[in-house]
């Protein structure tokens, strides 16, 4: 459903200042076409503002981004939509909608008749495993569901780069896991996608970790890149998150236990 | 929920043919004189009135995500009675393009505070909550204004105008429906052809805008598209009250949410009620007619607080 264009996002010294405060600092970033990008830090390090920023949803103070070769400032709003779709922390989508109203809101960048919507809609909702949820009110839907239709909005959308930010908040251990995975399995269809999180654990469930990069944010500033699988990367996070990280190995694959500095 | 439709649809077009028939019996020649040239042509306006408040309504509900927004929200109707009351106060006569100037006063009125607000929206520095303040503020400055001219006027301009601000039909023949008829058009055409970007932005602002909606634009086209209508419908027949509040809710409660449906049903539902409405003002007292807007309101808030109930027990 999603296919590498070969567009890749490119922040270029992006510097967002509001109020005095700068969200983002001289910020340069890459995600290359069928990358997964986690991108990881404290509370207010500026990763939520790092993807409204390449969404258009705010202007760079200063620096620019990239959509492959177009400014993100000069696209019309459907050509940045087909380029990049995004999945919000926070829904505040009405309670009354049905999933299926929610996912062909996503498709509104199409020129399409009204059963092409609703039927690509359906596919995109079946994709996920929540077909069945079609015609249920948002309302009421379990937390893991409703993130599997917000995923079938993101699959809808058919860009190319995915933004998803914090995708398994609040969700038990169960559809943290499966969201992860379905997340595996549409960057293995070639979506590109950038993935804000707290949790680097997680991003194990996704599989292929050694492709999978981890950037650290704080204040602002990109503060280290590298690989998932990258044997400096504990100390980077607890230097990033004022924490001593401890290695565990389970599988053969490393977990990080977090412990407060005394 | 396709069975919820047909009925809707068909209670509504039962309701407004009936009320063709509400009202003084005639027999004979007068029976024909009375229901072609009198009750048909006001049915007509009534149904067009109707139907544009509702539908504006339930799109400025949408647009603000704000339940209680109404067509007036923005100002139109505080700017139209302003236009009014200073042709009464100025007790100026004649007219202008075949409408009398107090109409065209309206009119005026209505269109100044809504491009005053509409303007400030597109913009696109306000969010959608200062665009509503803006209309409140636009809204009290023009009552303030009326309320200063009221302080003005003579005591026949003063029945005029609180004759003027029950709302009621007027019984004009043809013409109405030709002059309400292309605003009407307008706003009718214009607000369904916007109702799938504005479904989007029940999912949120910021979220319509990343799937490509121009969030900016789709809020300043709603705004000029339904006040057009709207301004035309309030210089004609005065301030309707409830209208454009209630259906909406009504036609969400029994129908849903979804403005694919939302809207054409707020047209029809809208434009059934306020003739349905006409009608009983026809024949509630003897011997004479109460504004419509009376029982809009007092049939309409008992309407809508049952609903709510209903639906709140589930």
């Amino acid at each position: 459903m999603i296919k590498a264009l070969g567009v890749k996002l490119r922040l270029e010294d992006v510097s967002v200042v509001r109020k005095g405060r700068a969200l983002l600092d001289h910020l340069s970033i890459t995600l290359e076409s069928g990358q997964l990008l986690s991108l990881v830090g404290p509370n207010g390090a500026g990763k939520t503002t790092l993807l409204r920023a390449a969404l258009g949803l705010l202007r760079a103070t200063s620096g620019s981004i990239w959509l492959g070769d177009a400014n993100v400032q000069e696209l019309a709003p459907k050509q940045r939509a087909a380029r990049v779709a995004w999945l919000p922390q926070h829904s505040s989508a009405a309670e009354e909608l049905s999933a299926l109203d929610l996912v062909m809101a996503a498709r509104f960048r199409f020129d399409e008749a009204f059963a092409k919507t609703e039927h690509e809609a359906r596919r995109a909702l079946q994709r996920v495993g929540a077909g069945d949820a079609a015609e249920r009110a948002l309302g009421t839907l379990s937390g893991g569901e409703r993130q599997r239709v917000a995923l079938a909005g993101l699959l809808a959308q058919a860009a190319p780069i995915l933004l998803v930010d914090e995708p398994a908040n609040h969700l038990d251990p169960a559809q943290q896991i499966d969201i992860y995975r379905l997340l595996g399995e549409l960057w293995r269809e070639g979506a590109s996608i950038a993935l804000v999180t707290h949790d680097v654990n997680l991003l194990r469930h996704l599989g292929n970790a050694d492709q999978v990069r981890v950037a650290g944010v704080a204040q602002g500033k990109l503060r280290f890149e590298c690989p998932l699988t990258a044997p400096q990367l504990p100390e980077r996070l607890g230097a990033l998150f004022g924490v001593t990280m401890h290695e565990l190995t389970l599988g053969g694959q490393r977990v990080l236990l977090p412990e407060r500095n005394s | 929920m396709k069975g919820r439709v047909g009925i809707f649809v068909g209670v509504s077009l039962l309701l407004a043919v009936l009320s063709l028939w509400m009202g003084p019996s005639f027999v004979g020649e007068t029976r024909d004189f009375v229901l072609f040239e009198l009750r048909l042509p006001r049915l007509l306006v009534g149904a067009l009135v109707g139907a544009t408040l509702s539908i504006s309504g339930a799109a400025f509900q949408a647009v603000f995500n704000n339940a209680l927004a109404t067509p007036s929200t923005v100002g139109t109707t505080a700017g139209a009675t302003l236009g009014a009351l200073l042709a009464l106060a100025f007790d100026v006569g004649g007219g202008v393009l075949g409408v009398s100037l107090l109409t065209a006063a309206a009119f005026g009125g209505a269109l100044v505070t809504t491009l005053l607000v509409s303007g400030l929206a597109a913009s696109g520095r306000l969010s959608k909550n200062d665009v509503l303040l803006a209309g409140i503020a636009v809204t009290l400055a023009a009552s303030a204004l009326a309320s200063g001219v009221q302080f003005a006027s003579d005591a026949r301009a003063l029945v005029a105008a609180a004759q003027w601000s029950l709302g009621q039909l007027p019984q004009v023949g043809y013409r109405g429906v030709f002059l309400i008829g292309p605003f009407a058009a307008v706003t009718l055409v214009g607000l369904l052809a916007l109702g799938r970007p504005l479904q989007n932005l029940a999912l949120g602002e910021d979220l319509a805008q990343a799937q490509g909606v121009n969030v900016t634009r789709l809020r300043f086209l709603v705004l000029l598209v339904a006040s057009l209508g709207v301004a035309a419908c309030v210089a004609w027949c005065g301030p309707i009250a409830f209208v454009g509040l209630i259906v909406p809710h009504v036609v969400r409660l029994l129908i849903g949410p979804k403005l694919r449906t939302l809207l054409p049903l707020s047209f029809i539902g809208g434009a059934a009620f306020l003739v349905m409405c006409d009608g009983i003002a026809r024949v509630v007292l003897q011997g004479r007619e109460l504004p419509v807007g009376v029982i809009t309101a007092a049939l309409g808030a008992p309407t809508l607080v049952f609903l709510v109930s209903r639906a709140r027990r589930g």
